[in-house]
């Protein structure tokens, strides 16, 4: 009997203490019992072999103990998906990010992405991640009850999402805001010798001419497509290309405007030259690393137009979407206008 | 040959949902008289309900956590057995039970 001995004492280990000996006594009862029985029917004592075979059949002495127990968890199926959405959008938002800045880093300025240190960035994900389980563990543990799964209604669930559809707030929002900074940026830099900034003297390349009209063209254009949408807040594939033409168009000429050192000068009352020289070279040099950050910055921007658009696209092939389905067919983003 | 693995893996799996609830309507019903563990796994297999001791013993501290089952330790050819028995409230909980297997059973004759 030393192999059902040892076979006991190994579930012994894994059991709760308060019950050990109390479930060891009956589960040893129960696979004497079986022995005897198999030893009666052939009328012998049984081979170590054939006590391995009746023990295997029991199962692993840890798979057997832990029937013993309640079902335990870290975090529960109710709380898990909210765990498991925070941790993708933590690490999605620690990971992705700084991983395209390093990439653009060391494609533009490979000789300053030392700034970035990609080794920290794995033991801020370890920490994002250690942090979120330890904060849903100790949520789950205590028992915490989301109030929101006691008191939802149906009539609080948020509206059906159109995400073809464009807000009339966001369009105006668009435009004010367009207008605004259009007249302070027309009033401020409006292409002449020497540009007043608040006291200062600022002189400027002449290539700042070109980025000058240029920006005043795009955002011309930015505030015609955001006022077609205002009258008409459904987006289309000709209007959603056409975003796209022109944040692609923009994130150029804002790149360019970083790496063309555009600031030749600047002058203060208070400021000796020397120090302005130094202030110059320094705005044009941060100008030129903000470019990855820019970069960066665009591409996100570029990526979501481009997904407008294909989403717009597979609703014309297919009468499905990437999104929600939409309801309302005789808007016109259906008949791709 | 994977999907076959898959077919019978899920099968296994259902099956095992299917039965875990009968099980409890079974020993309650099987502990009507008093027994202990390895005479009741004996008495469910005879009636073609094979249970294996590691479901068995798990289920009994269960009910009778729960106030279904009493037991009692007691000597019984020179060896110490634990023998167990529906309790007042089981009873109770039995009769509730084999009425409502009853309902989804006839329910589910009319359905397949």
């Amino acid at each position: 009997m030393e192999l059902l001995d040892r076979y006991l004492q190994a579930i012994e280990f894994w059991l709760p203490k308060r019950q050990r000996q109390d479930i060891i006594a009956e589960l040893s009862e129960d696979l004497r019992s079986q022995v005897e029985e198999k030893e009666t029917e052939l009328g012998r004592k049984l081979e170590d072999a054939e006590v391995e075979a009746i023990l295997k059949r029991c199962g692993s002495p840890l798979e057997v103990a832990s029937r013993y127990r309640p079902q335990q968890y870290l975090i529960g199926p109710t709380l898990f998906p909210i765990y498991r959405f925070v941790l993708a959008v933590l690490l999605i938002g620690c990971v992705v990010p700084r991983f395209l800045i390093w990439l653009v880093f060391l494609l533009v300025d490979p000789a300053h992405r030392g700034y970035l240190h990609m080794e920290n960035l794995w033991v801020t994900v370890l920490y994002f991640a250690f942090f979120t389980t330890l904060a849903f563990a100790i949520a789950e543990r205590s028992g915490v009850k989301l109030e929101a799964l006691n008191t939802w209604s149906p009539r609080k669930l948020p509206p059906v999402r159109d995400p073809n559809r464009i807000s009339r707030f966001g369009s105006l929002f668009e435009i004010a805001a367009a207008v605004v900074f259009n007249v302070w940026f027309v009033s401020l830099f409006w292409p002449r010798p020497i540009i007043d900034l608040y006291g200062a003297q600022l002189t400027l390349t002449p290539a700042w001419r070109i980025f000058f009209w240029s920006f005043l063209f795009l955002a011309a254009a930015n505030i015609a497509i955001a006022g077609v949408n205002l009258f008409r807040p459904y987006w289309t594939r000709r209007r959603a290309s056409l975003r796209l033409v022109a944040d692609g168009l923009g994130a150029g000429l804002f790149c360019g405007l970083l790496k063309a050192q555009v600031l030749f000068g600047i002058s203060a009352p208070s400021l000796p030259a020397p120090k302005a020289i130094e202030l110059t070279n320094v705005i044009n040099l941060w100008m030129v690393r903000t470019l990855p950050w820019a970069i960066v910055t665009m591409l996100v921007i570029l990526s979501f137009d481009v997904y407008r658009i294909m989403r717009l696209r597979c609703v014309h092939l297919h009468g499905g979407s990437i999104g929600p389905v939409v309801k309302d067919l005789s808007s016109p983003m259906v008949n791709g206008n | 040959m994977s999907q076959s693995n898959g077919n019978h893996d899920l099968f296994e799996n259902l099956r095992l949902e299917l039965r875990r609830g009968c099980l409890s309507l079974a020993v309650l019903s099987q502990l009507r008289t008093e027994r202990y563990g390895y005479t009741l796994r004996k008495a469910l297999a005879e009636q073609g309900l094979e249970i294996d001791e590691g479901t068995l013993y798990p289920l009994l501290r269960r009910l009778e956590s729960q106030g279904l089952l009493t037991s009692v330790w007691r000597e019984e050819e020179k060896r110490n057995k634990r023998f167990y028995r529906i309790s007042a409230e089981g009873k109770l909980m039995l009769k509730q039970l084999g009425a409502e297997w009853q309902r989804i059973n006839s329910s589910l004759n009319g359905i397949l």
